[in-house]
């Protein structure tokens, strides 16, 4: 951890350009359940929509519907995760509740040397998180 | 008619038999008689006219003649059809008459002579056909062919000989061994090991024989592609599953020595400018994989030798005194011969050494070349038996490894002066390739770590010294046991790309073949495992600590016990079955096989934006003759299998250039291209000219290679002729606009003219670009012309070939230019542009014939093709494309064919020819010769040397396409290749900011332009 510590202080100088290229890793995340969706912001946001429609809804007679689901937002697409929500929930005449948790995720940057006698070094960032539960409840 | 009605009774007349013509003394008797008989009719109806007295005669014995019509069969065909027309015009013509006496003899042996001949017509059937096929459909029955019995008994007979006769051949065509006899194991062995003398199999070659299409390439059999449709499965085994890769063909070379000396030598190979080095820390530390791109020594921006990834073994002891150190290198096969002869000059190794690293070679040979004899006599049959028992006691081994080489080829070299030893370890080390998020949890259900060996009961019984060795050492046991943990760990990482690239792993494993499942399951991340977070986070931010990555693969004695004391499957089956409680898991104790193994995370990719870390995997390194028992545990646990094919799609998703194809600077890219236009061309001819597309009418110079000399030739002297100094010659907006008019209506009409009429002539068309250049402006002979090649000749001495741009710092730059100023990033692009002028002329100075690497999606329709042509688009087509939302891109005008009159003409000459040489053979000779000797044309291609190659279409050629096809990952056209640095930068200029890094895009085959973005990733 110590050397952890380390580039961190010397990221508020900003690292020289030259001497480094940033490249960001894969955020780590869980294995992925049928029913979590992770919403990005290259994907059409109507394909999305439909997606977890599809996911609610379940086949043609219903079967293989889920009862609840996940929406994982990060950064950007936090928005769009609630606006996925929120669309969810307004076409549903009542039928789905929405309850939102929020998070920190731990980013890492992974700083690639120019230079052959310098270190890799990695940063960590933090980004906020969004994680929506989309669920049916029995209309009153 | 007469002549047709002749030939028809001949034919008629051909089976006929010949003996029976009225030879003998029969005619010569008539003949005697009469005068000359019926012999020649023209000659007795002339002789008819001057004697009427014969013809009273012969009207009195006309109807005598009538019933014995074999008189007239005698005679031959054409007397009986003229004696027929003179009957027609008179009853009077028949000049047959009946012999007042016959010869019992003569006539009965003429007659005898005839039914023979008649009785052999009947019995010898013309046709090919089987003899049932000849029946009667009547008289036809279900299955005749099978059985003889069904036929009519007249043709038994013959029936039973054609099918005793279809049997010989049959019999002829397969193997002079029964079935049973090939798939006996010795015999099998032998046969296996007779065929990897040609090409080396990988381990795995049977089990890819079965299912793959294989191809022999590169001195090795390798799978292609799989056989059953799965192209779009393997890419979801790449992006959300796994794909499971036999890479045992690339090639590893070993270097040992003192640190010092190795960095010293190959720094020489490699420049800083392309990336990190041999020196890099982290890789020097042993801690991760590197890569980089080797050069001819000391030659660095050309002379490209190839792409290598390596790694370094860590230390073991810090403080060593020694000092020794051991560099893997892993390359292409295509790549080694250069890369190791280079190496072998830098280090100055020229000594081979026979004695300790040539060890594990001799021990397979002798069983190689015992093998020879024996094959030849079991040919023979007899002594099979006797053979057998010879070689009972002493089996046959398989050939582990490489089969075909030399046993005294030396593999090792050594350094009189440095110390260091090359070996080449090729066929040493399997590896293996994952890729894919669920590879971790591949490897971590399919390995286990070795159990250590804790009691001394049976020490002396187990044949795995080293590691009861090991496990006396505390040190190495609590290595071993943090390596394991590491490597439990991986499985509740979910992406290999979420680990540090180029991490690598160490790790000892028992026998994968033990816990096999009982049928293929799929390994699937265990949410449990995820829980642990804080060494996760450690594993994440650090990567595997150093010490972590050692391995006894790296030893070679360690490795050839490994892999001599591997349990045959065979044995391993039979104590399987002989467990008391069937399925029940195996438990061999002490006994069981400890193998040293190397994990290397391979990343994916790395540059541009989207897609971050895909395709990135694991790569797993074993000693050789472990493949199989691997490889099955890995597919039983969900692994899905990739050939070449596989590979290439990786390499395209990934963005990164693939190894032979995409380095056009190395002597293999240049090979692999030169045989892939060979292969194209050929494909091309097979097909008829109608059916094929007329290349030249399309405008494509050259449709199956890409022609990278003459591009970048064209564009340095494109920006450099109008202007009398180069450096004045920057592009600059207006002028270079003017120049694409101005510059190619002068050298390109007399370039057709002189290609057209000197392609066959010309020799060095295709090898040598420059000459041939060269040789067309004298041809132009203008002063402007004169000039060029002054200039060209200049350039030439300063920068002999082209180069690609691997520069880091200049790529970077370039690919800032490339993208599209949006609004936030105006104020940097402004700065750049102040800077073109000067920063594009310290770019090309040094590079003026320089290629760049770049990739390329479509904007809206269409899919790319290997050979597309990268364009510049026309200040319309931008104008057009912001209008119009629907506009796909221009169309090419179609060209003229000049080629194909030529063609005709030749096809005339020819014809004149042939008919000349059936005259006179003497002459035609000459003439052909003549003919022969120039290269033949083909329709639809162009011919001779290629005419300007930027400026042959309506919109300026920039480059060229290698890789390219509908990207599944990004959903649209995607592809790569190289563009030239001199035409980019001049395209970069011209283009107004907000369309910046448009291109157009034309496959070979077409006329219409589609609309691509350009991108440069560093």
């Amino acid at each position: 951890m110590a050397e952890n510590r380390e580039p961190r202080g010397a990221g508020d100088t900003e690292l020289d350009p030259v001497e480094y290229t940033l490249r960001k890793r894969l955020p780590h995340r869980l294995p992925r359940r049928p029913n979590d969706i992770y919403v990005n912001m290259k994907t059409d946001f109507k394909a999305q929509l439909a997606r977890c429609q599809k996911l609610l809804d379940g086949g043609a007679r219903g079967q293989n519907a889920c009862t609840e689901i996940y929406i994982h937002g990060l950064g950007l697409a936090i928005n769009r995760a609630i606006n996925i929500a929120l669309q969810l929930q307004a076409g549903s005449f009542g039928s789905l509740e929405v309850a939102a948790n929020t998070s920190t995720v731990e980013l890492v940057d992974e700083l690639e040397p120019e230079t052959d006698s310098r270190e890799p070094l990695t940063r960590i960032r933090n980004n906020s998180a969004i994680h929506i539960r989309v669920f049916r409840v029995t209309p009153k | 008619m007469s002549n047709a009605k002749e030939r028809k009774h001949a034919k008629k007349m051909r089976n006929q038999p010949t003996n029976v013509t009225l030879s003998s003394g029969f005619v010569a008797d008539r003949g005697g008689k009469h005068h000359t008989g019926g012999g020649k009719p023209s000659q007795a109806q002339k002789q008819e006219l001057h004697s009427g007295t014969s013809r009273q005669r012969q009207i009195k014995t006309s109807p005598h003649s009538l019933p014995e019509p074999d008189v007239n069969e005698q005679s031959s065909s054409k007397n009986m059809f003229k004696k027929k027309g003179g009957w027609k015009a008179g009853p009077e013509g028949t000049s047959q008459e009946i012999p007042k006496y016959l010869t019992a003899s003569t006539f009965a042996q003429a007659r005898a002579a005839e039914i023979s001949a008649m009785l052999k017509a009947v019995t010898q059937k013309s046709s090919n056909s089987l003899v049932f096929q000849t029946l009667p459909r009547h008289m036809r029955r279900r299955a005749m062919s099978h059985n003889v019995k069904r036929l009519p008994r007249r043709l038994q007979e013959l029936a039973k000989k054609e099918a005793e006769k279809a049997v010989h051949q049959k019999k002829e065509h397969s193997k002079n061994k029964c079935h049973k006899a090939r798939r006996c194991h010795i015999n099998r062995t032998l046969e296996f090991n007779r065929r990897q003398k040609k090409n080396i199999w990988l381990e795995t070659h049977i089990w890819y024989a079965k299912r793959f299409h294989m191809v022999k390439k590169w001195g090795y059999c390798l799978g292609e592609r799989p056989t059953v449709k799965s192209h779009r499965a393997c890419y979801r085994a790449m992006t959300h599953l796994c794909l499971l890769q036999d890479l045992s063909y690339y090639c590893c070379l070993e270097l040992k020595g003192r640190e010092e000396e190795i960095l010293k030598a190959l720094s020489q190979m490699c420049s800083i400018d392309t990336g990190l080095t041999f020196a890099a820390v982290h890789c020097l530390s042993g801690k991760r994989q590197g890569s980089l791109m080797l050069y001819r020594a000391n030659k660095y921006p050309r002379e490209m030798l190839g792409p290598v990834t390596f790694i370094w073994k860590s230390e073991r002891t810090p403080g060593d005194a020694s000092g020794n150190r051991q560099l893997w290198i892993w390359l292409h096969p295509t790549l080694k011969l250069a890369i190791l002869e280079e190496i072998k000059t830098v280090c100055l190794c020229s000594e081979p050494i026979k004695s300790d690293v040539c060890v594990p070679n001799p021990l397979p040979t002798p069983v190689q070349e015992k093998s020879h004899p024996e094959l030849a006599d079991d040919i023979v049959g007899k002594k099979r038996k006797r053979k057998n028992d010879e070689e009972n006691a002493k089996p046959v081994k398989k050939i582990i490894g490489d089969g075909t080489r030399d046993p005294c080829q030396p593999r090792s070299w050594v350094s009189p002066t440095t110390g260091i030893i090359i070996s080449d370890l090729t066929m040493e080390i399997n590896r293996f390739r994952l890729i894919g998020p669920l590879s971790q949890c591949i490897l971590t259900s399919a390995l286990k770590a070795a159990p250590v060996h804790t009691g001394e009961e049976d020490t002396e019984e187990s044949p795995h010294h080293w590691w009861t060795d090991t496990c006396k050492n505390s040190d190495s046991i609590s290595l071993h046991q943090r390596q394991e943990a590491v490597f439990q760990l991986l499985g509740g990482i979910s992406s290999p790309a979420e680990i540090p690239a180029g991490t690598i792993l160490g790790l000892t494993v028992g026998d994968p073949r033990v816990n096999l499942p009982q049928k293929r399951c799929k390994a699937l991340p265990d949410s449990e495992r995820c829980q642990d977070n804080e060494k996760v986070r450690q594993l994440l931010l650090e990567g595997v600590p150093v010490e972590c990555t050692r391995s006894f693969i790296w030893n070679q004695d360690i490795c050839k016990s490994v892999t001599e004391n591997k349990i045959s499957d065979q044995d391993l089956n039979r104590m399987r079955s002989e467990l008391l409680v069937p399925g029940s898991q195996l438990v061999l104790g002490p006994h069981e096989s400890k193998i040293p193994i190397l994990l290397i995370q391979q990343p994916g990719k790395l540059t541009g934006e989207d897609r971050l870390g895909w395709g990135s995997g694991w790569d797993v390194l074993l000693p050789k003759g472990w493949g199989m028992a691997f490889w099955i545990p890995f597919i039983y646990r969900g692994a899905r299998v990739g050939g070449l094919k596989e590979t290439a799609v990786h390499f395209q998703y990934k963005r990164s250039p693939n190894i032979p194809g995409d380095f056009p600077d190395c002597l293999a890219g240049v090979l692999f291209a030169d045989e892939q236009a060979k292969d194209l061309l050929e494909k091309y001819r097979r097909r008829p000219p109608a059916k094929r597309p007329n290349y030249v009418k399309l405008g494509t110079l050259a449709p199956f290679r890409c022609p990278w000399e003459q591009l970048t030739q064209d564009w340095e002297s494109r920006v450099q002729t109008p202007e009398a100094s180069p450096i004045a010659s920057t592009p600059g907006g207006e002028k270079s606009d003017l120049r694409r008019h101005k510059v190619p209506c002068a050298p390109v009409p007399g370039k057709i003219h002189h290609s057209s009429t000197e392609a066959g002539i010309s020799e060095n068309q295709l090898t040598e670009p420059e000459a041939m250049d060269t040789g067309c402006q004298d041809q132009a002979g203008t002063e402007k012309v004169l000039e060029q090649v002054a200039t060209e000749n200049h350039v030439a001495a300063t920068s002999s070939q082209l180069c690609v741009l691997r520069n880091r710092k200049l790529l970077k730059q370039l690919s800032a230019w490339c993208g599209p100023s949006s609004g936030d990033r105006r104020a940097p692009c402004r700065d750049q542009q102040e800077l073109t002028t000067e920063a594009c002329l310290s770019i090309l100075t040094p590079f003026p014939r320089a290629l760049v690497w770049v990739s390329l999606s479509l904007l809206r329709k269409g899919s790319p093709e290997p050979h597309t042509m990268i364009c510049v688009p026309s200040k319309e087509d931008l104008f057009r494309l912001s209008q119009d939302h629907h506009y796909h891109g221009p169309q090419e005008s179609r060209h003229s064919d000049p080629f194909k009159s030529l063609i005709l003409k030749e096809k005339e000459k020819k014809k004149m020819e042939k008919r000349q040489n059936r005259d006179t053979a003497s002459m035609g000779l000459a003439v052909g010769e003549l003919t022969t000797g120039q290269e033949a044309l083909t329709r639809g291609l162009w011919s001779g040397p290629l005419p300007g190659m930027t400026s042959h279409c309506s919109r300026v050629l920039l480059g060229f396409i290698t890789q390219g096809d509908f990207s599944m990952a990004v959903g649209c056209g995607e592809a790569l290749g190289f563009v030239s640095v001199t035409g980019l930068l001049d395209m970069l200029y011209s283009q107004p900011a907000a369309t910046r890094g448009l291109v157009l895009l034309r496959p070979p085959a077409s006329l219409q332009y589609r609309f691509a973005r350009i991108t440069i990733e560093v």
